[in-house]
Order: structure tokens, then C-alpha cells, then sequence
């Protein structure tokens, strides 16, 4: 495989950049592999990247309905953090922190990751109570987190809402320097790349259209492009998971639910922070492009309407600009809307099924992005191992009928409830 | 935003409306012995399909009744509406 | 400075009126009615801006909604905003606007290095290094990028314009008054339909503006104005300018943005600067028109390169000269229209058209005219760097492949026209799976998903012949099934010069030995090659090479590049363009304000504020307040110098010793009324309710189904079948909807009613062993003794002339009343209670030592009812009733809840007595372990206990029933605090309820 970097760029470009390769070849599919991924997302692409790097397993597919990186991979405000007060959710989500920060030089793949640090506002003594108890459970466990009161966050973010009109003031903030955001179609093209590289056949426009279960035991899946053979088989579609669990008779702990987003037109750099207002569901961070990206509420109601809905957007810049007022002067360039898979505590599932071989990731809710590296990691030794790792054994599809929850927002079963 | 004929009160904007879920949901029956999976069904376990949705709202900011709407979730079109008591065909 | 390229007369401007303004800090003067871009342009200012990544100079494009290049900084009335079209922004007195992107001017930017390092700088170069080394990413080469990136410069001063915003429900809701929508809306008026006509250019009429049309012995734009003026008289029109419908959202809501006051020098009192208007049309007409494509060729970002339709309304609508030798270069008959306008008014043109032989109308009266016409020649390649200075011209075969020999020919624009691009956004947008239309090599609305019907240009009907028929027709029978009325129109006689067939060809080779940069995309720099490139990585998804490119994700939105983007990739992947598919068109169709869009919700009415009746009186008496959802709650009085900690010690101890009296409006109120209420209240508890007697409150805690504790509260019973529910101020909606919600799906066969009564009854809380002295002064005339009003008993009483509810309970242990009156007698009630009061040294004591209280009692809130917990967490089992069902029992039965090592709430006091512990911090066994240190428990509450004046803590803790006496360490490494501490009893001060009950 070629590598990227400065020389070779350089080199290229004295022959009009007209040799590089494929990024990944379009192969049809063969007729069984060992594993079989289906969706081409960022989850989906990782496992494979893992199932080959740490694992051996090479031949093995990923299955994409449409285009890779189409989902929610690339459709997300980018925000990578470990800011969670669960152990099982914070303790993934760090083993995953330390895999993006080597991520641009272990996928030879410029992801862009940028620690630039998350502060969540607080705008009540209890919020700051909540917050420190969110912050302190997050020290205990190795990660980063600082307290800030109302004026060490107007050092970091002086173009917040100081003022005397406002609200819901200012007490202060939880920050997670280390959090951060990364280039989010360079993480899905990344590890495809090598994934491609080490073996693994990459299936583009392939869509499922039934599983091979015999005696309980998977053997294989039904494809738009024909049937395939498969030893195992993982399924990796957030947003779709229920679509694909109904033709497993399978119903599970998930609604299929609407994410709001938005970007500014792009300005010149103004906020270095990722920023969530405590006082509702807004957060905001900047692109290297300039763009402000933005984000905040569900449409309220199951959905697989990809699409923006401005009554939703309405409300989200009302708590951004209550937040940070220069906001209104920006205008707004793109919305579209993310298909979530709500699970019913708020927390996702790596998980074995009750049908042998086939493997279930799902239930990302609003933080896939982020778990991108760590899903697929734990993900891929689930299905080499055929048993969870310590990593997601905590993320388990039994949690609901044993009472385990991992409920971060204590909101409960009523996903749509942002 | 949705517009939903609410069959108390006639069309009206979302806003004025609360969501409420699968409206094919049935809880057991109080007082009966009810298994771990009947159970797990009604409290967690949800189809949620892409297309037609039989769901609750309640028209809460108008005569907070709870409704029966059949929505498609991929393009929102509502087919009908129906009151709380009826039966859904 | 005269205006150089101002023609003597014609344009729609004003030239008794001339306003000053400044560019770049140089003084230039303009007429009302100009854009900044028309003056700009009438001063002989090409040079605008730089572009996005390789900084290379930016001209005008377009005139309107499409422009990509001509970004500006405006500075208005003080304010400065980012990031606005210079083609769009009208000219008013004293305007002033600069360069974006570029340093230190637009005229010498060091970031133009870029261009000539731009070989280095593919598409994607970005992903291929900057990797080394690991941390240079972050701290060298991303905050070198974004310096360079982004546009103009965003104030961080608070916005001070108002935006407003307005709902509208109409018959017709038109979008744009080009000839199909003013044809339309006529006849829908005429029918009696309320009829809404927007148009987003300050002047209306569209096309017919710059077009050379008779429509029935009248100019286009006669015809126009006499239609304007007729449905401006019509009391069923709503017209409006400067208004853009940008979105088309479901069931037929869309969305206009109404500049207000962005066309002058400042916003008018009492005015918005912006209005949004959320329409719900029974019918949507899109009369959007077309946008003119680009022919790409070498260096066509230019500045001097534009639009040939735009070079036509700057001299038809501005009486501006973009050039005065241009050149024309043309697949079609619309540069021609270009090319005799140039001749009408002296300037000589030369056309190049890409077409061997074409023939029609317009060509003919060129030619009479004398235009030097050049068939089957191309521009190969502009030349000049910050202005055209003249164009590598070539012949080209006849299958477009070969290209002649290379002439140059001086000009000083170049006025492109590649065909006209339908705009279709709208219909797009509600759902309609656009095709392709061959004839013209673009999309158009398929079959309708909503109400929407697409006309004229829009609909890729070119003719205004047609245009007008299909228009008329359609606004009159689509108002005809609204108002069942039928007005017959007479369409008018049209008088079009014919046109013939355009030339499919929209990208110019290059030629041997040259490397041009094509561009696509003007704003973000998208050249052939960078396309070329993507596909050849791999990247061949319509949305990967957009990503992977940034192909038509600028402040423009592609609306002169994404035709050409799919044009280039179908060619190189070898297929046609619809099955390349093009990317799906969401709103907003132009960006739009965010202040617009978020109106009067700002600054302090960012959400609604709920206030008791008795605020005032809190006000005047320094209490400070704390937000409490929405409502506002006294925290604490404020005496001298206090601080929160003295005051609530000082309000709670008076409470314990003598009495107080608190503010509990804000507690959540549902009366319940029905034979079949008791029943009710014993399945939505998890306590008994059937025996509960007239007279009589009792605490009960509710469930979700899954088991976790909603909420909790005290309801009494007033009479046989009325019953009074309390709820916590939090949950107070939720509750309501949750009993809703059972009896009119779950239990229909229960005959209750519930209704909200939290704003019908103002209560305080009447705490403290003064308590009954100061009731029984209040109410003279009612037994307020233990047997009299036992503990949970309720009676009714008469206060000062005021019927007030007295329940006897109590959330801060002590001997405790609370007394309600309807709201408008809150205010009596509480000067009552504290003038009586005062003889038993009453005060007014707010949240926070209510908190103290409850918590040294051992009482649970909201820190631990937080939505993860179920009874036995909270120490409340003992309600569970075993005997009956209720909401969420089956969940309790879950293995992880009956654990025997389940979490469970524990008091917890530091060793040394002293040491207050942080809410939030963690139970641990052993302060120096490795991390992850396992967790034991967390802090839910922490106070002064002023029973025994030493701080006291609540948690909730794995196993908290066998940890009574182990000593542990509370830690929160966020405050640098390790606290020994002993685990105790969750009720801390008067376990055995003794007070409440005295």
C-alpha cells in the first residue's frame, strides 16, 4: 500500500497526482467468508480494521446498503470525549480516547483529532453537584476532568453569556480537556483503507435482505448482490438495527429516532472549545473550516426522515444562542438530521445474540461517533473470541431484563426525551 | 412541523401535541402473573419500523387528550387519527 | 469618484439619489436601488475577496441568491456581520463593507502562496500528511489551517437587532414573482384565494425584469408592474419583497425569511431587523425560475468572469457596464440577449458560441447588429490575475475534442452562459424524486410529494409562451377547489424571439502543454482535477466525491457548480448523469440568520420564568433566588452581610427552635376527582390508598414501569370522591400526563378526572415547634390541636376572610403545616402568616435550609429520586405494598434490584466533625488506590446539620444496609479532597418521627 505523507505528496505532485491508488478496491463478493459485516459505517469499518490487526481474521466482508461512511459516521458533529459517570461507560470510552490519539498515525490517515478540550455549562449549584459527581467518578477512573467555577470558564469562553440578561447564568462548567473532535469522514475512509489494505472486501451498494438461520446457528445472509456464506456475522447498523432485527424476529430495546444539526456559515477562528449549555440540549464547536457546528434535540417522534426540521432547529438555536448570544449574527448554511438508535437506558449494546454466531452492535444513541474505535475494537474480539471483553461486558442485551442499567441521563424508557 | 388532525379538536400544529410512543404497546393486565419476556416486551423491547407507525400523542396544550395517529416515519405522512377508545382497524 | 462604468440612463435605480459608501475603506458613491455589488461594479471594482483555499482573487459571478465569490464583511450602525453576498446586500447611505479572507489586503494576501503551491494541494491533500510528528497536528498545523480558513469575522459582541417572528395559514403560497408567478397568483386572486406571493429581490417581476418580451402589447416588465399594482389593491394578496421561502418542511409548513431592515443604514424603531414567517399553505406554486451554469474553462475564476445573465441585469437593472470590451462565450441563445444589450448601448461584444451552425431570432438581430460572432470557438483559458486582461481563444471540433490553435484576444469580462439550471430546492425539499430532463441536461421536479406544483423555469419550460399558459391554468384551477370559484382570464398574446437547441457542452479541454486550473466550485476551490482525482482514489459515490472534494459545500450551496460536478463525474465514470444521482437538496435554500430564526426567544426570555404570587414580597425582602425548572424560588433572605451557608443555618435553625415559613407554590397541584379516584391513586402508588378517610393526607411514592421511582408527594383526601395530589415541582407536568395517560388508554373503565390546580392555589409551609401557636392565631375559630389536626390530617379553615386548605405534614420533620389559598389571596396569606408570626419569632426560610432540613431528617429529593433509583434505594420499602399491583411492580422483581448487596441510602459524617463534604463526591474504601478506584457510593446531599451542628451528608451506596459504622473516605479529586468518614443512618436527627407527630 502507498503511504501518505508529505514526500509523496510532493512526489505526486510532479506527476499530477495521477498515480495515487484506490483507497479501496470495489470487489464483488465471494461466496463465504469467516466474517461478515454488515453495515459500512464507522463501527462497521473498525471491526473489520480490528478483526484483521488484532485478530488475524482477514477474510472477511463488510456489507453496505449504500455508500461507506453514509450513516452516522458521516453525519455527526464530531465530538470525541470520555465524559461519562458510569464505569462501563467511562472506562470504554477512555480505552477508546487512547485509540484516537494514535489513530492518524496508526491508519496512515490523517483523522484530524483534535483535543480541544469539552466544557459542559452549569447553571444551578445542583447542576454543579450533578457535574461534580459526573467529574469526580471520571478521576477515579483515570480520566481527565477539571471543575471550573463561573470565572475560570469566562477565561476559556468569554463570548458565553455574562451578561446581566440572561436566563440562566453561568456557575460554571465540567471540562474534559482532552476531549475533543476529529475530521469525521476521514475516520470511516481511514479504516477503510486499511481495512482494504489487509484483505478485508469492502461491498458498497449491497443491500440485506434476510439471515440464514439454521438450527440456531447463522450460515450466512441474503444480499440485493445474492447470497453469501458466513461463518459469523455482526451486525454494525445503528439507525437500522431495527429494520434488520425484524427480519431475525428479533425485537429489541431500541427506537429509531431523529438527531437535529446544523452548521454556520464559516467564519474565521472565534471558538476553540467544544461547549454544551446546561440548560437545555445544545453544543457547539467550530470546524477547521470555520464552520460552527451545532447540534442538540431529537425531532421527538420515531423517525427515519433524514432530513432537517426547522421547528427542532428553532428550539436548539434559541438554548445556542442563550448560550452564546454572537450566535445570532451567524447564519445558518446546512441542517440535516442523523438516524439514532435510542436504546431504552441511553447506553449501547456489543453484544452475542441467542442465535449462534451472529453478533449485535447497536444503540449508539447520540454518542456513536466517539465510540467509533473502541466499538469496533471491543466489537471485533466479541466476534473472534465468540465472548465479550471485560471493555463491553457491561453493555449487555440482558441489562433491560436484569435491572443493569446504565442509565447516564436517568431518563428511562422514554427515548424520545431528549 | 406535523400537523395533526387531532379527532377532539380538529387540525393543529405539533407543537401543540406531546409524543407518546408505540400505541400498539399493550400493558398486562394488572394483577396477573406476567413472564419476564411479556414483560421486557411492554416495558423495553419496541419494533419501531421504518414506515407506517401506530403511535400516541396527547394534545396537551389543547384538550389533553391522548390520540391513536398512524404516521409513516420515513416521510411523516399521517393516514389517520384516531381517540383513545377507538379501535384501530 | 465618478461611477465609471454607470451608463448615462437606463436601469430601475434611482439617480436623484446618490449614496456614499466605502469598500476597503475607500469612499465610492452609488444610487438607491443598487446592490453594494452593482456599485462596486459601477466604480470599476472588481476585485472583492480571495477565495477559500488557495486565496486567489475574487470577482463577481452572479447578481443574486447564487453568488459565490462577491462574500463581504458589512459594518452597519455600529454592528459588523460576516459573510454577506455583496450581490444580495442593497446599498444605503453610509454602507460600509470589506474583504474577507485575505491579509493584509485583498489586493496583496500573503495566504495567495497557497496558489502557487496549490500542485501540492490536491483534493484531500490534508488526509495524506500533517501526521508528523503526533502532536504537531494540534498544536502546529490545525490552528495554521484554521486561521486560513473560514470567511469573514464573527462580532462577539450580544446582538441588539430584533427579529420577529409571524404564523400565516394561506390558499396559494407562491414562491417568486417571475412571469409563472405573477400569472399564477393573478388568476388565484381573482378566484378569491388568499394568495401569498413572495419574491426574495427587492424588486419583483424576475426575469421579465431583463428580458426583451412583449406580453399583450406591453414590455415584460410593464406587464409585470401593472400585475404587481393590481394585486397589491387585492385585500386577498399578501405580496412581499425581500422575502425568501428557504425551506419547504412537512404536511405544507414553509418557512420565508423577511429582510426588514437589512436595506437600511439602520433598523427602525419598534422594527425587526428580520422576520421569519412560518406559512401553512393549502397549495405550494414554485415559480422559482433557473440559475445560469457555468462553461468551465482554464482560470475561470477570474475576476471579470461572470454569469451572462448577470452582466445583463447589472446593465438592465443598474445601468452598470461589467465591461467595456467583453467577450461572450455561449452554448446557447441566452449570451446573445447579453451580447445585443452590450451593442444597444455602444459597447462592442465578441460571441463566442460553442455551436457550429445555430439559427434563430435573437442570432439574426446580432447579427444585423454587427456582432462579431465566432461559431464552434471556445475560451480556452482566461488570462490576467486580478482582472480579466484577455482570453486564449480556440475553434473547436466538432465532437469537442480538439481544440485549433491557440488566439488571444484583448477583453475585459468574460460573460459566460452554459444553459439554465431549473430551481428545483423547493420541490426537492418536500420530498419530490426529481429526473433528469435530457433536453435540457438537468433536473426537474418529478411527480409531487406535497401540494407543491413547479412552473416555469422552474419546471424547465423555457418558453414564456408556455410558461404563461401553464401558470394561469394552474393558479386558476388550483384556487378554483378552494374557493369554487372560476374567473376566466384571457391569457395574453406573448411575443418571444424563438430560440434554438443549446449545445451540450459545459467544459472546455485543455489544451496540450497546459495545466489549467477548471474551477467547478468558485468559493471553495474545486478544480476538474480535484475530481479527477477523487475518482481515481476510489472515492466515486456522488457523496464521497463531494466530501472528499468539498464540491458544493459552500455559502453558495452549488448552485452554479453541482450541475458541472455531476457533468464531469458521469463523464469520467462513464455513465449517465442520473444514474451518478445528484445530492439531495435540504434547506435552507440560501443560508439564513440564526437570529431570525430563533425571534424573541433571546436574553432573558430564552425560556418562560414562573413566579409565585408572593414574589414580590420575596423581592422586597432581599431573597435570593434560585432557579427551579422554570419557576424562581427564594434560596435564602439575605440579613446584612450574610452568605448563603450563615443565612440557611440561620433560617433552618429557627425552623428547628421557634418557626418558619416557606414558599411551596411552586409544588405541583392535580386535583382528582371520580367515584373511581381511590382506586386510581392504589394502582399509580406503591402504597395502599382504598381506606384512606375523608380528612386524611398520606405520603405515597409513584413508579415508572420500569421500576425506578417518578416521583413523590402527599395526597389528601378533601371529600367522599375529591382528592388533592402533591407532586414535586419538577415532575409536576409529567405526572399529570403519566395519570392522563392510564385512565384514557390504559383504564378507561375508571371514572376520575385530573386536572392541574398548581396555579390556583398559593401554599406556604408553616415548620418549626411554634408552629401550631402561630396556626392556631391564624385560625381562631378552627381546633388546630394533635386530636384536633393529628399528623396527615387536613381540615379547612377561614383566614382573614380567605378559604385556605391546612394540611397538617411535613417535609422538614418538624411540627409542620401547610396552608393554601386560592393565588390571588397568596399574598394576604403570607403577610398574615408573618405579621401573627412575629410574636413567635417567625422567618421566612427558602431552599436551601429546607434542603438542610430534609436531608439531617433523611428525607429523599430530587438528588436522589434522580431517575436511576427505586424504593428500597431510597429507604422507602416499607411503602411497597406487598398485597396489591401497581404501575411498575413487575420490574422491581429484576434480579439486579432484589441484589442483596443493592445500593440503598446511609447518612455520612466526616470523622473530625468539621469537614463539609462536596456533593458529587465518592464513597471509597481505600483513598491511595490504583485508578480505577472502585466506587462505593456517591454524595447525593450534603449540609450543616443544625440539630447537631456538625456537617452531615446523604448517599446512596452499594450494600448501604451493612455499611452502618464502617469508615470510609468520601473523595473528590475535582476539589483535592480525601475525607475520612463514618457511614451512619440516613436519619440522622429525630429517627423515630417523634416531632412531626407532637
Amino acid at each position: 500500500m502507498q503511504k501518505y505523507s508529505i514526500f509523496n505528496l510532493v512526489k505526486n505532485a510532479f506527476s499530477n497526482h495521477e498515480n495515487w491508488d484506490l483507497a479501496w478496491k470495489d470487489p464483488t463478493p465471494k461466496e463465504e467468508y469467516d466474517v461478515v459485516i454488515i453495515g459500512g459505517g464507522g463501527h462497521g469499518l473498525a471491526t473489520a480494521y480490528y478483526l484483521a490487526k488484532e485478530h488475524n481474521i482477514t477474510n472477511v466482508a463488510i456489507i453496505e446498503k449504500g455508500w461507506i461512511g453514509g450513516g452516522n459516521v458521516g453525519r455527526n458533529t464530531t465530538i470525541i470525549r470520555s465524559n461519562y459517570m458510569h464505569d462501563e461507560n467511562g472506562l470504554f470510552s477512555e480505552f477508546g480516547m487512547d485509540l484516537w490519539r494514535k489513530m492518524s498515525q496508526d491508519l496512515n490517515y490523517n483523522v484530524m483529532f483534535s483535543p480541544r478540550g469539552i466544557i459542559n455549562l452549569a447553571h444551578s449549584d445542583a447542576q454543579m453537584n450533578a457535574y461534580a459527581r459526573r467529574g469526580n467518578s471520571m478521576r477515579l477512573n483515570g480520566i481527565d476532568a477539571v471543575l471550573l467555577n463561573r470565572e475560570q470558564v469566562r477565561e476559556i469562553i468569554p463570548m458565553a453569556d455574562f451578561s446581566e440578561n440572561v436566563r440562566f447564568p453561568i456557575f460554571g462548567g465540567l471540562m474534559q480537556p482532552s476531549a475533543g473532535t476529529a475530521r469525521h469522514d476521514a475516520v470511516a475512509w481511514g479504516y477503510a483503507r486499511q481495512a482494504d489494505s489487509m484483505g478485508v472486501d469492502i461491498i458498497q451498494n449491497c443491500e440485506v435482505t434476510g439471515f440464514d438461520v439454521v438450527a440456531g446457528k447463522i450460515k450466512g445472509i441474503r444480499t440485493s448482490r445474492g447470497n453469501i456464506k458466513a461463518k459469523k456475522v455482526g451486525i454494525c447498523v445503528a439507525g437500522s438495527t431495527n429494520i434488520l432485527a425484524e427480519k431475525l424476529n428479533m425485537t429489541l430495546p431500541i427506537e429509531t429516532h431523529l438527531l437535529q444539526a446544523c452548521v454556520s456559515e464559516p467564519v474565521k477562528p472565534v471558538l476553540d472549545n467544544v461547549v454544551t449549555f446546561g440548560a437545555g440540549h445544545f453544543y457547539v464547536s467550530q470546524s477547521d473550516k470555520g464552520e460552527m457546528v451545532m447540534g442538540g434535540d431529537l425531532d421527538g417522534y420515531n423517525s427515519y426522515a433524514q432530513r432537517g426540521n426547522l421547528p427542532t432547529l428553532q428550539h436548539v438555536l434559541t438554548e445556542g444562542i442563550a448560550m452564546m448570544p454572537f450566535l445570532s449574527k451567524l447564519k445558518m448554511l446546512r441542517t440535516w438530521g442523523g438516524i439514532m438508535d435510542m436504546s431504552m437506558d441511553g447506553s449501547p449494546i456489543i453484544d452475542k445474540t441467542h442465535i449462534e454466531g451472529l453478533y449485535l452492535n447497536c444503540g449508539w444513541c447520540y454518542g456513536g461517533f466517539k465510540a467509533t474505535p473502541a466499538s469496533g475494537w471491543t466489537f471485533a474480539h466479541t466476534i473472534a473470541q465468540d465472548r465479550v471483553h471485560e471493555l463491553n461486558a457491561g453493555y449487555s442485551l440482558n441489562r433491560f431484563s436484569t435491572g443493569n442499567l446504565i442509565d447516564e441521563k436517568g431518563l428511562g424508557t422514554k427515548t424520545w426525551i431528549s | 412541523m406535523l400537523y395533526i388532525n387531532c379527532p377532539h379538536c380538529g387540525m393543529r400544529s405539533q407543537n401543540e401535541f406531546s409524543y407518546g410512543g408505540d400505541a400498539s404497546v399493550k400493558r398486562p393486565e394488572l394483577n396477573k402473573e406476567v413472564s419476564d419476556q411479556e414483560w421486557d416486551d411492554f416495558v423495553y423491547n419496541r419494533k419501531s419500523l421504518r414506515g407506517k407507525h401506530l403511535e400516541l400523542w396527547q394534545h396537551i396544550s389543547g384538550c389533553r387528550q391522548w390520540i391513536k395517529v398512524e404516521r409513516d416515519t420515513a416521510t411523516h405522512e399521517i393516514f389517520r387519527t384516531f381517540k383513545a377508545d377507538e379501535e384501530v382497524a | 469618484m465618478t461611477q465609471a462604468f454607470r451608463i448615462n440612463n437606463g436601469g430601475l435605480v434611482n439617480r436623484e439619489k446618490k449614496l456614499s459608501f466605502k469598500f476597503n475603506g475607500k469612499s465610492y458613491f452609488g444610487y438607491e436601488g443598487d446592490t453594494l455589488a452593482s456599485a462596486l461594479l459601477a466604480n470599476g471594482v472588481h476585485l472583492v475577496g480571495r477565495s477559500f483555499k488557495y486565496h486567489r482573487p475574487r470577482g463577481f459571478f452572479g447578481a443574486g441568491v447564487d453568488e459565490p465569490y462577491a462574500i463581504v464583511q458589512l459594518y452597519r450602525n455600529g454592528e459588523t456581520e460576516p459573510n454577506i453576498k455583496a450581490t444580495e446586500q442593497e446599498l444605503f447611505e453610509g454602507l460600509e463593507a470589506k474583504s474577507v479572507n485575505c491579509w493584509p489586503s485583498v489586493n496583496f494576501d500573503i495566504g495567495a502562496i497557497n496558489n502557487f503551491l496549490k500542485i501540492f494541494l490536491p483534493a484531500g491533500f490534508y488526509y495524506k500528511t500533517f501526521m508528523w510528528p503526533k502532536s504537531f497536528w494540534y498544536r502546529i498545523y490545525e490552528p495554521f489551517i484554521r486561521k486560513a480558513a473560514g470567511l469573514g469575522v464573527a462580532s462577539t459582541k450580544h446582538d441588539n437587532e430584533r427579529y420577529e417572528h409571524k404564523y400565516e395559514y394561506c390558499d396559494l403560497l407562491i414562491a417568486g414573482s417571475g412571469p409563472s408567478g405573477l400569472s399564477s397568483a393573478y388568476a388565484a386572486a381573482k378566484n378569491g384565494a388568499k394568495v401569498i406571493l413572495a419574491e426574495d429581490k427587492p424588486r419583483f417581476g424576475g426575469s421579465l425584469l431583463t428580458s426583451d418580451v412583449n406580453i399583450g402589447n406591453q414590455s415584460g416588465k410593464d406587464w409585470a408592474e401593472g400585475i404587481i399594482a393590481e394585486l397589491k389593491t387585492m385585500p386577498n394578496v399578501l405580496i412581499k419583497n425581500r422575502s425568501q421561502i428557504f425551506g419547504y418542511y412537512d404536511h405544507n409548513m414553509l418557512v420565508m425569511s423577511e429582510k426588514v431592515s437589512d436595506h437600511l443604514p439602520s433598523t427602525k424603531k419598534y422594527h425587526p431587523n428580520k422576520r421569519l414567517w412560518y406559512i401553512r399553505a393549502k397549495e405550494v406554486l414554485i415559480s422559482s425560475g433557473s440559475i445560469e451554469r457555468p462553461i468551465v474553462f482554464g482560470n475561470n475564476d477570474t475576476p471579470g468572469v461572470m454569469l451572462s445573465s448577470a452582466a445583463k441585469e447589472y446593465l438592465k437593472v443598474y445601468g452598470v457596464l461589467v465591461g467595456r470590451k467583453p467577450l461572450v462565450f455561449t452554448n446557447n441563445d441566452s449570451g446573445y440577449e447579453t451580447a445585443i444589450e452590450f451593442k444597444k448601448h455602444g459597447v462592442d461584444p465578441v460571441v463566442l458560441d460553442t455551436r457550429k451552425n445555430p439559427v434563430s431570432e435573437i442570432i439574426d438581430e446580432a447579427k444585423n447588429l454587427g456582432i462579431n460572432i465566432k461559431n464552434s470557438y471556445v475560451v480556452v483559458a482566461a488570462q490576467g490575475y486580478k482582472k480579466v486582461k484577455s482570453a486564449d481563444i480556440a475553434s473547436i471540433s466538432e465532437d469537442k475534442k480538439q481544440l485549433g490553435e491557440i488566439e488571444n484576444l484583448q477583453c475585459d469580462c468574460i460573460c459566460v452562459s452554459g444553459f439554465w439550471t431549473p430551481t428545483i430546492h423547493l420541490a426537492s425539499q418536500s420530498g419530490n424524486k426529481t429526473k433528469f430532463k435530457e433536453e435540457i441536461d438537468a433536473f426537474v421536479p418529478g411527480v409531487s410529494k406535497q401540494n407543491e406544483t413547479t412552473l416555469g423555469a422552474a419546471n424547465g419550460v423555457f418558453t414564456l409562451d408556455e410558461t404563461l399558459k401553464t401558470s394561469f391554468k394552474a393558479g386558476s384551477e388550483l384556487s378554483k377547489k378552494l374557493t369554487e370559484k372560476d374567473y376566466e382570464i384571457a391569457i395574453p398574446n406573448v411575443v418571444e424571439k424563438k430560440s434554438s437547441q443549446h449545445d451540450k457542452f459545459w467544459c472546455v479541454p485543455l489544451p496540450k502543454g497546459k495545466n489549467y486550473k477548471r474551477f467547478l466550485d468558485f468559493q471553495n476551490d474545486v478544480a476538474v482535477s480535484d475530481i479527477e482525482i477523487a475518482l481515481r482514489e476510489g472515492y466515486r459515490s456522488i457523496e464521497h466525491v463531494k466530501r472528499y472534494t468539498t464540491l458544493g459545500m459552500a455559502t453558495d450551496q452549488g448552485k452554479t457548480s453541482n450541475l458541472n460536478g455531476l457533468q464531469l463525474v458521469s463523464e469520467i465514470e462513464n455513465k449517465v448523469v442520473p444514474a451518478v444521482g445528484h445530492t439531495t437538496f435540504r434547506p435552507p435554500y440560501t443560508p439564513v440568520s440564526i437570529g431570525a430564526i430563533v425571534g424573541r426567544e433571546v436574553g432573558k426570555h430564552s425560556k418562560p420564568t414562573r413566579k409565585s404570587p408572593m414574589h414580590e414580597w420575596h423581592e422586597k425582602n432581599n431573597a435570593v433566588f434560585v432557579d427551579a425548572g422554570v419557576w424562581l424560588r427564594p434560596r435564602y433572605y439575605k440579613r446584612g452581610d450574610e452568605n448563603l451557608f450563615e443565612a440557611s443555618k440561620r433560617e433552618a435553625k429557627n425552623v428547628r427552635s421557634n418557626v418558619g415559613v416557606c414558599d411551596v407554590t411552586t409544588l405541583g397541584k392535580i386535583d382528582i376527582k371520580g367515584p373511581d379516584s381511590a382506586e386510581l391513586l392504589n394502582r399509580v402508588y406503591t402504597n395502599a390508598w382504598l381506606k384512606l378517610p375523608v380528612g386524611k393526607a398520606r405520603y405515597g411514592v409513584m413508579l415508572r414501569e420500569d421500576g425506578i421511582v417518578m416521583d413523590d408527594g402527599t395526597t389528601t383526601r378533601i371529600s367522599e370522591n375529591h382528592y388533592h395530589m402533591t407532586t414535586t415541582t419538577a415532575q409536576a407536568a409529567n405526572v399529570l400526563s403519566h395519570l392522563e395517560y392510564y385512565l384514557q388508554l390504559v383504564w378507561p373503565e375508571l371514572n376520575v378526572n385530573v386536572v392541574s390546580t398548581t396555579e390556583q392555589w398559593a401554599g406556604a409551609a408553616i415548620a418549626g415547634p411554634k408552629s401550631r401557636d402561630l396556626l392556631q392565631k391564624l385560625f381562631p375559630n378552627s381546633d388546630v390541636s394533635n386530636e384536633g389536626l393529628p399528623f396527615m390530617g387536613y381540615m379547612e379553615g377561614d383566614l382573614f376572610g380567605a378559604k385556605a386548605r391546612i394540611f397538617r405534614i411535613s417535609f422538614s420533620g418538624e411540627l409542620a403545616y401547610e396552608v393554601n389559598v386560592e393565588s390571588d389571596y397568596g399574598n394576604l396569606m403570607w403577610e398574615k402568616i408573618l405579621e401573627v408570626g412575629e410574636e413567635f419569632n417567625i422567618q421566612p426560610y427558602g431552599t436551601e435550609a429546607l434542603s438542610t432540613l430534609r436531608i439531617e431528617m433523611g428525607h429523599v429529593a430530587g438528588s436522589e429520586l434522580d431517575g436511576r433509583t427505586i424504593p428500597y434505594d431510597n429507604a422507602l420499602e416499607g411503602l411497597v405494598s406487598k398485597k396489591k399491583d401497581f404501575i411498575g411492580k413487575r420490574s422491581l422483581q429484576r434480579s439486579a434490584f432484589t441484589a442483596e448487596d443493592r445500593q440503598r441510602i446511609v447518612g455520612v459524617v466526616p470523622l473530625d466533625k468539621q469537614t463539609s463534604i462536596p456533593e458529587g463526591s465518592h464513597l471509597v474504601k481505600d483513598d491511595k488506590a490504583q485508578l480505577p478506584n472502585p466506587k462505593l457510593g456517591h454524595i447525593s446531599a450534603s449540609c450543616w446539620s443544625v440539630e447537631y451542628d456538625n456537617p452531615f451528608s446523604l448517599a446512596i451506596m452499594k450494600d448501604g444496609k451493612n455499611m452502618i459504622g464502617q469508615k470510609l473516605f468520601a473523595m473528590s479529586p475535582l476539589k483535592n479532597k480525601v475525607i475520612p468518614v463514618e457511614i451512619v443512618s440516613s436519619h440522622y436527627v429525630d429517627p423515630k418521627g417523634e416531632r412531626v407527630r407532637s
